[in-house]
């Protein structure tokens, strides 16, 4: 009667946005990111590559005060190949006075949240929307948290979260999973009159408002293979574990499945400098609680048939469907 | 493991999800989930109780006898013991 179950799971639950970056340069190219509540400056020393910079983050460009500035000094001393293979050698290395270098000596800096400055040099392919070496989107991320940290302290308004958020109806559904579970699939599958597609690789979610539990979801710039078209801010409806099958169908989960693979997909919250995994990981597990304990999830397990895909979606969200003309 | 002796280990985060509760080590690579009874009996592993005590708490709470209160309480704790996650 009293049989006790207990599993064991050895995973690593701290997920990792893509990698990191830097330069520096003049006030004249310094691009403003409107990150959710937060705003990120990001200065460079290359005018190519600033303008890239620029388009590429179009949508999310801001004039308001930065609460940190990040100088990104571009270096060109390696190829492609040669960076490439630094890359799958490099570990950071931090000498606790607020500085640090890679092993590969491809990136290095200094940092001061006081006065809310970080400082990398490092090589320009890093930072290149046009280079497939780029680590913009752990950039972003780091620069995101970095300015939480400093604006509001723990624990943050909103954590990034591994998912394909789809505006619908009014309001946001987030499509999560791990790595091939069909996030950018399923952006693929969705038309105009199914949603729009908010961003398939990262979405802002906001901690649940004390007073009604709702929860906000935003764009981010981190962005994915779709194109952001512009800021969505919406309630979010519900979260949907993929899983891709022989069918489409829905379905909920125990609230301790929920939590696990919910959880697994929030972005490290570690800021410029932080080695203390333990926050990190309170910080996401109390993230994880608030968010199962306040927004329904399931798991959607579908197929490549687009039709029943989104009348799965519509019977989730408690909404009639309308049939597609095809 | 001795009376007033059993701690949580101090490298651990847990919360309570539902009914179950999950246990994290805080290097973030090992993760243990609770089922309502370990829970019952992780939750007082605040070196206030001993396990005879945790027996009588476990016989209140569930339909049991003291015997099999007793058996699953020592299971538990060795369980928990070599998770690393009592001390």
């Amino acid at each position: 009667m009293l049989q006790a179950e207990l599993r064991e799971e050895s995973r690593t639950l701290m997920r990792k946005p893509r990698e990191q970056e830097q330069k520096k340069l003049p006030e004249v190219n310094s691009i403003r990111l409107q990150i959710g509540d937060v705003c990120c400056a990001f200065q460079f020393n290359d005018d190519d590559v600033y303008n890239r910079l620029r388009e590429y983050y179009s949508v999310f460009l801001t004039d308001n005060e930065p609460d940190i500035i990040m100088e990104l000094e571009g270096l060109d001393r390696l190829n492609a190949e040669d960076l490439g293979k630094a890359i799958s050698r490099t570990k950071y290395i931090h000498d606790g006075k607020n500085n640090f270098e890679t092993s590969s000596k491809i990136m290095s800096g200094r940092y001061n949240l006081l006065s809310r400055f970080i400082k990398i040099t490092g090589e320009k392919k890093l930072v290149d929307p046009q280079s497939k070496l780029n680590h913009l989107n752990r950039m972003v991320s780091l620069a995101y948290y970095t300015a939480c940290k400093v604006k509001y302290g723990e624990p943050y308004p909103a954590m990034l979260v591994h998912g394909c958020g789809i505006l619908r109806n009014g309001h946001a559904l987030i499509f999560t999973g791990p790595s091939g579970a069909g996030k950018t699939t399923l952006a693929g599958l969705c038309g105009e009159q199914d949603g729009e597609v908010i961003n398939d690789e990262m979405v802002l979610v906001s901690r649940p408002d004390a007073a009604n539990k709702s929860v906000t979801v935003r764009s981010s710039p981190i962005l994915g293979t779709f194109p952001c078209q512009r800021r969505v801010t919406a309630p979010l409806h519900s979260i949907l574990l993929l899983k891709q099958g022989e069918k489409t169908s829905s379905r909920r989960l125990n609230k301790t499945e929920d939590y696990l693979r919910v959880m697994r997909q929030i972005i490290t919250p570690a800021y410029i400098g932080q080695m203390n995994k333990r926050a990190i990981i309170t910080l996401i597990a109390d993230f994880s609680v608030e968010i199962i304990s306040s927004i329904p999830v399931f798991e959607l397990e579908f197929n490549l048939d687009k039709e029943s895909l989104w009348k799965t979606v519509a019977e989730v969200e408690g909404t009639p469907h309308k049939e597609v003309k095809s | 493991m001795t009376a007033k002796q059993i701690t949580k280990a101090k490298n651990i985060i847990s919360r309570r999800v539902g009914e179950e509760t999950v246990v994290i080590k805080d290097d973030g690579l090992s993760l243990y989930i609770l089922n309502k009874t370990a829970a019952f009996i992780w939750d007082m592993c605040d070196g206030q109780f001993d396990i005879d005590e945790m027996v009588v708490k476990i016989c209140e709470r569930f339909e049991v006898t003291p015997e099999e209160a007793s058996e699953d309480v020592k299971k538990i704790l060795k369980v928990l013991t070599k998770m690393g996650i009592i001390k």
